[in-house]
């Protein structure tokens, strides 16, 4: 299994966000069952939709990042107004909040299905 | 010119003081010689002051009251009711007044909330750099790719119906925090790249002290360019929203709801009055904010000042 | 010569952004208060006729499994029929009536304003500080703060009432019982098309005040930003060489520093499409033009969710796809960005 460098480091980047997301969800259900008031479905399924906020909005990120990435640099660039954004680390923080929130996409169906 | 205005007006040796230091600091004698951002300021006073005169003494529930039966309906401007009367026989001066309370303290609101919640994150990400940067900053990038306004609109839903314009308020706040996130971000870091940060670390300062002591404070200049100019877009966005239905119940006095009055029943009928007032005093106050935030801009980015050649 | 690799990356990349989107609307939906099944059968409906609506919308599932169909849903851009405000009709019906609309109103905005801008951008710049830029620049300001809802109104009150020389509202005059051939949806276009001048005529009188307000605000954002690029690319070195050549100086600026001004700009009107969008819900309300945006803002009212789906991925299609259309402007303009 010889993947190239760059897709194995992105699919890091991806997997330790996972990880974060994967043991935030059961502490989110939890919170929510105890301080929230919520049934233990509906707080996998509140915290389902919270990692779907942070996977949307990661995706469409990257996708910015990708699309006109190039772009932007140019123009800061350009305009001699460099804030420091690169396309390279954006990219990568994507990566990050996209794990994040798939992590949860994932536990949070099987927190609700144990739980409910 | 603006200056010697001053010592006109005040006179004696603590006034001379302020001259001085006024002369001293570029960006405040760059602002004062800028007739077009001086007009923006005295409409803004004009503005604040008509909002605190009728904050103070009119009645709310009165002029939210129909009026029918006490006053002509649906009256032309005139002098008894220069503003003339709407649908419901209300006269419209201390309406448009109280609007521009609602606007002040609305956009205020929001100003200030999307100022704390952007300095908060745009500091911590220049400060701890790294990681927290990349996450905290990109998040923002993407909420900035979207139009303000139809990204209001979709984050409206998520609050009740019961918070009225807080509604507005509350989704204009998440709307406008990225801008400040980005602005103070930038200014933090270079705060911190002075040389005097590290050695106040050093010396064992500790981590909120450093970002309050240190940083915040050369922050200010950007961050108040950057409320004026989003000021103007608040209280804009805050009567669309209004306009468009979500925000202010029926009945409350504020610009955006009697605009939207205006267009609905006013405009086939030709009663112009009922769009023209709201909207002028809505459309002073923004061309306010935008004149002063404008003539900050140019007074603190010294590549605008300098003439070409 | 033309980028072909370039353009398909872009495209394929609108897959991203619109599963990114799709799951942005499910979850805010999901996440704000309401029962859409409570909405379609209105406050007074008996319990078993909420729970049968419930059933029919799969609301029963756990939301993964609702998530897992609705974007299969948004593949075949398929979000079922209306609740609400068009009971028994198709979302994909209902946009492709809508959505025309506010094209042609958006593209006459963006014309307006890009028409006008740019020159006057240009203008501002090559008399700097003189009364014709001020003058500019403080129209333009106003043009920015001049809210949509008010110069709207204030223009119909005056050309159509007062004048009575422009329609009031609406798309064509209403004594046009019948609607020519419909190929592109959009009024002006279609009428010529069809070769009914009469009808054409009308179409464009009811056009001209939206466009107006609604480019205004185009025009003097586009003006602000080619004035500064311009004074920006006036300053740089290269420009003080040509100069030193002898050359006039307005000729200067003209011949070598537009088109790199220009690369900024170009940049701005595609993130300004999206600010369009937004005025044009206002536009639409102002002169009644029922458009994608009034579509929007009243799926949101009343809790029409499909609507609002369809509406939001829709927008940011448009959204995505003009900003496609711009970055291969930009490849164009400066051939540095295309590796």
């Amino acid at each position: 299994m010889s993947l190239p460098p760059a897709v194995r480091e992105r699919g890091r980047l991806v997997a330790g966000g996972a990880v974060v997301g994967s043991v935030a969800t059961p502490v989110l259900v939890a919170g929510l069952v105890a301080l929230g008031g919520f049934g233990p479905l509906a707080a996998a399924e509140t915290a389902f939709a919270f990692g779907g906020l942070w996977f949307g909005l990661a995706l469409l990120g990257w996708a910015g990042s990708v699309a006109s990435g190039r772009a932007i640099e140019a123009a800061q660039e350009h305009l001699d107004a460099d804030s420091g954004w690169t396309e390279r680390r954006s990219r990568r923080a994507m990566a990050r909040i996209g794990g994040f929130g798939a992590g949860m996409m994932l536990v949070a169906p099987v927190v609700g299905t144990a739980v409910g | 010119m603006s200056t010697e205005t001053l010592t006109d007006d005040e006179g004696g040796t603590a006034s001379r003081g302020l001259v001085d230091r006024v002369r001293a600091s570029p960006f405040l004698s760059q602002l004062l010689s800028n007739r077009l951002a001086l007009a923006g300021l005295a409409i803004i006073v004009a503005m604040l002051v008509i909002a605190v005169y009728a904050r103070l003494t009119l009645d709310l529930d009165v002029i939210s009251r129909s009026q029918l039966g006490t006053n002509p309906n649906r009256a032309a401007p005139s002098l008894e009711y220069p503003f003339g009367t709407d649908g419901q026989a209300r006269a419209l001066v201390p309406r448009v007044a109280y609007g521009a309370w609602y606007a002040m303290l609305f956009g205020t609101v929001t100003v200030g909330a999307s100022t704390v919640l952007g300095v908060g994150l745009g500091i911590i990400a220049a400060y701890y750099g790294d990681i927290t940067d990349n996450v905290i900053m990109r998040t923002m990038d993407v909420l900035l790719a979207f139009p303000s306004l139809l990204l209001a609109l979709a984050l409206v839903s998520i609050f009740p119906d019961e918070l009225g314009l807080w509604r507005a308020v509350a989704a204009l706040t998440l709307v406008y925090t990225p801008r400040f996130a980005r602005v103070v971000r930038g200014a933090a870091l270079t705060v911190l790249e002075n040389e005097y940060i590290d050695a106040t670390v050093a010396l064992g300062a500790t981590d909120p002290r450093v970002l309050v002591r240190h940083v915040l404070p050369n922050c200010l200049a950007p961050i108040t360019v950057q409320s004026t100019l989003n000021f103007g877009l608040a209280i804009i966005d805050l009567a669309a929203l209004s306009f468009l239905g979500f925000g202010a119940s029926a009945g409350t006095p504020s610009w955006g709801l009697m605009l939207s009055n205006g267009v609905s029943q006013g405009l086939l009928t030709g009663v112009w009055w009922w769009s023209f007032f709201p909207g002028l005093f809505l459309a002073l106050t923004v061309l306010g904010f935008n004149l002063l935030g404008d003539g900050m801009r140019d007074a603190l980015d010294p590549r605008m000042r300098e003439a070409v050649d | 010569m033309f980028p072909k690799r370039f353009v398909l990356k872009r495209l394929l990349l609108l897959v991203p952004v619109l599963i990114g989107v799709a799951t942005l609307v499910f979850s805010i939906l999901h996440l704000s208060p309401g029962d859409p099944a409570l909405t379609i059968a209105g406050e007074r409906a008996s319990q078993e006729f909420v729970e049968r609506i419930r059933a029919d919308l799969g609301l029963n599932d756990p939301i993964w499994v609702q998530y897992v169909d609705f974007l299969g849903n948004v593949v075949r851009f398929d979000f079922g029929e209306s609740y609400v405000i068009n009971r028994n009709t198709t979302v994909r019906e209902i946009m492709a009536n809508t959505l025309p609309v506010t094209l042609e109103l958006a593209l006459y905005g963006q014309l307006f304003g890009i028409l006008f801008g740019i020159p006057l951008g240009v203008l501002s710049a090559v008399k700097q500080d003189t009364l014709t830029d001020h003058t500019t620049r403080v129209g333009a300001l106003a043009g920015i703060s001049v809210p949509i809802f008010w110069s709207g109104p204030l223009l119909i009150l005056l050309f159509a009432q007062v004048l009575g020389v422009l329609p009031t509202s609406g798309r064509i005059s209403s004594t046009f019982s019948v609607s020519p051939i419909r190929v592109t949806g959009m009024v002006t276009i279609d009428t010529l098309l069809a070769g009914e001048w009469d009808m054409f005529k009308s179409a464009v009188r009811h056009m001209l005040l939206p466009s107006l307000v609604i480019g205004v605000y185009s025009m003097a954002l586009i003006s602000r930003m080619m004035r500064s690029s311009m004074l920006e690319v006036v300053r740089q070195d290269y420009m003080r060489t040509a100069r030193a050549k002898g050359q006039g100086a307005k000729i200067t600026v003209l011949k070598h520093g537009f088109r790199n001004a220009l690369i900024p700009v170009v940049t701005i009107i595609g993130i300004q499409f999206g600010g369009l969008l937004g005025g044009a819900v206002l536009t639409e309300t102002v002169f009644a033009i029922g458009g994608i945006g009034t579509l929007l803002v009243e799926a949101i009212e009343v809790g029409d969710y499909p609507i609002v789906q369809g509406t939001v991925l829709t927008f940011a299609f448009l959204f995505t796809l003009v900003n496609l259309v711009v970055d291969i402007t930009y490849s164009y303009l400066d051939p540095r960005i295309q590796q």
